[in-house]
């Protein structure tokens, strides 16, 4: 579904180039759960940039569907983050003033589509949070959120979830909750590319890439 | 209504500068609404002030034009005087309803320690010539009769009956009747027959003006036009001309309010403009997440420039309230830096002037708000998955 083939990203600062990917091949298959592991610089988040559709490649080739998404237009990326991809980050990122219904329903309100409330409640619900439609943000826990934010990717029937150090703000308890809701998702036949720091949890995945340097090891 | 409802979220998040951003336009947009509703109160109160006069023109010393304008609306002293003789003359023309001579002078009164403004004037002409004069008492028949201004009454203590002195003059009159508070100059005059005016100030043919009336104000032009060709020496002044110059002498008072108005908004758009941009900046991941899950930068842009649009226009609202609320505040203030200003209520609430100012607000919120929305618009998708 995914597929990566000699991705190289290099970021210019002043007269400094930072090799952040160095040569990056790898393929995601539909239905896969996959972990993403590295420590801090080694490229993941360039990688999972690049993924996410959020940055281009300075060079290499990416296709999105068999179709090449390197020489997209901002304006394109924007449409396939909208369609194809759901997005979990480690800070929720819930958008205070408004109700879980209106957080899980926004992505909606980007790709101007009718809201379809009985499909975004049996999300909620599926993330467990069936009697907290109404509530806000800062009424919900850690954990809470983090679910809100997973019904909230998946509102727009996304190919792949990708998540964002999705435990890397909650305590361990709640992290195993979050994984476990993942992976019923993934059983549930929803690709999944997680990047974490907890190793624990990245083993627990169909498949570890561990990333050092900028390569694929 | 999702952005409407993302945008007034934000503005609730940082309460306190808010607040302060909608102060600043609440202020400028009240000064704005005021001083618009005192510019056309004040055109509508003058207009209806030397409607008030029940004269169509005047005729005055030649170079006198201005003082005319004063004479009219406080009252003022000229020190020229023109010869009765003169009124023969306007009646002699076709189409003259009437004239009538005015005599305005001061006379000291020691015994108060004050000079009093004494306005002569034809008693049998009152009704004509001040149509809105409510009397209490009666209209002088005497010589020695006076009417008092409602001021001149409250502040000596007059009543009807009473005996006011001259010493200076040697003469003692009567008070006959007293105006009713019109609100206006004429609230501060002493009013006498004009022969009686004439009398004591020995001025036997003289008079400050000689107020016209036409049968038909469509022919007034024709008739002053005659009137200037016989008479020499005398100076016509019509009351639009009176209207005119006294608009033109407001007007420069009206410039510098408004200038003042102008900058005072553009100061508090500047302040809406920073409050943003640092609401912009503070929430870059916020806006970089909206972005990742499918914002584009134009929703981006819509978000804020509500931002913008609420803000200045709920500072609009506010700043008419306050503008309503002080009216009276106002009122005092604006009357000190307008010559001429007119009697009576000013501003009133006028619908248009209040819908313009509140779109002026929301024209300013526009402006403030374009650069913040652009520059959130520019923020990278990356920026929600950093580091």
């Amino acid at each position: 579904m995914i597929e990566l083939r000699d991705i190289e990203k290099v970021y210019r600062r002043g007269a400094e180039e930072l090799h952040a990917l160095k040569g990056v091949g790898m393929e995601i298959k539909r239905g896969e759960f996959i972990s993403i592991v590295g420590p801090s610089g080694s490229g993941k988040s360039s990688l999972l940039h690049i993924l996410g559709c959020l940055d281009r490649p300075t060079t290499g080739s990416m296709k999105f569907d068999n179709v090449n998404v390197e020489h997209m237009s901002e304006a394109e990326l924007d449409a396939i983050r909208r369609k194809k991809i759901g997005f979990v980050f480690q800070q929720f990122y819930l958008m205070p003033g408004l109700s879980v219904f209106d957080n899980v329903t926004l992505p909606k309100v980007f790709s101007k589509e009718k809201i379809d409330r009985e499909k975004a409640g049996a999300l909620i619900e599926m993330v467990g949070l069936g009697n907290r439609v109404e509530h806000f943000p800062n009424q919900l826990s850690g954990g809470e959120m983090q679910r809100v934010a997973i019904a909230r990717a998946l509102v727009n029937d996304p190919e792949v979830v990708l998540a964002d150090e999705p435990t890397g703000n909650l305590d361990s308890e709640n992290s195993e909750k979050i994984f476990e809701l993942l992976k019923s998702l993934h059983m549930k036949g929803y690709t999944i590319v997680m990047v974490t720091h907890n190793n624990n949890l990245a083993q627990r995945a169909d498949r570890v890439i561990t990333i050092r340097d900028g390569r694929i090891q | 209504m999702i952005f409407l409802k993302i945008a007034l979220k934000n503005l609730k998040r940082h309460r306190t500068r808010s607040l302060l951003a909608l102060f600043g336009i609440a202020t400028s947009v009240a000064v704005l609404f005021s001083i618009l509703s005192f510019n056309k109160g004040f055109e509508k109160g003058l207009a209806k002030e030397l409607e008030r006069t029940g004269i169509h023109f005047m005729v005055v010393p030649s170079g006198c034009a201005h003082e005319v304008a004063s004479l009219v609306l406080h009252g003022s002293i000229i020190p020229k005087f023109i010869n009765m003789a003169v009124m023969e003359k306007i009646n002699n023309l076709s189409g003259i309803e009437f004239s009538s001579p005015i005599l305005v002078a001061q006379l000291p009164n020691p015994k108060e320690g004050r000079v009093d403004l004494v306005y002569g004037l034809e008693m049998s002409r009152v009704a004509q010539l001040k149509p809105h004069w409510l009397i209490e008492g009666t209209i002088p028949k005497d010589d020695h009769e006076i009417i008092v201004g409602a001021e001149i009454a409250d502040h000596q203590g007059l009543r009807i009956g009473d005996s006011v002195e001259y010493p200076n003059v040697n003469t003692t009159f009567k008070v006959s009747g007293i105006l009713k508070k019109t609100g206006t100059q004429d609230d501060a005059f002493i009013y006498m027959p004009v022969k009686t005016a004439q009398a004591v100030f020995k001025k036997p043919f003289g008079a400050t003006a000689i107020g016209v009336k036409v049968k038909d104000p469509a022919a007034l032009t024709g008739i002053t036009d005659d009137l200037a060709e016989r008479v020499p020496g005398i100076q016509i002044v019509t009351m639009n001309q009176v209207m005119s110059s006294i608009s033109t002498l407001a007007a420069s008072a009206k410039v510098l309010s408004l200038s003042i108005a102008i900058i005072a908004i553009v100061v508090s758009a500047v302040g809406v403009m920073n409050a943003m941009l640092m609401a912009v900046f503070e929430r870059t991941q916020e806006i970089g997440m909206m972005r990742a899950i499918g914002a584009s930068r134009a929703d981006v842009f819509r978000i804020i420039m509500k931002e913008g649009m609420l803000l200045s226009l709920a500072g609009g609202l506010a700043g008419i309230l306050v503008s309503v609320a002080g009216n009276d505040l106002i009122e005092v203030f604006v009357r000190k830096v307008m010559p001429y200003a007119p009697a009576g209520n000013m501003a009133g609430f006028d619908t248009t002037i209040a819908l313009a100012s509140l779109s002026f607000a929301l024209f300013v919120g526009v402006l403030s708000g374009l650069y913040p929305a652009w520059k959130a618009s520019r923020i990278h998708p990356i920026e929600a998955i950093k580091g």
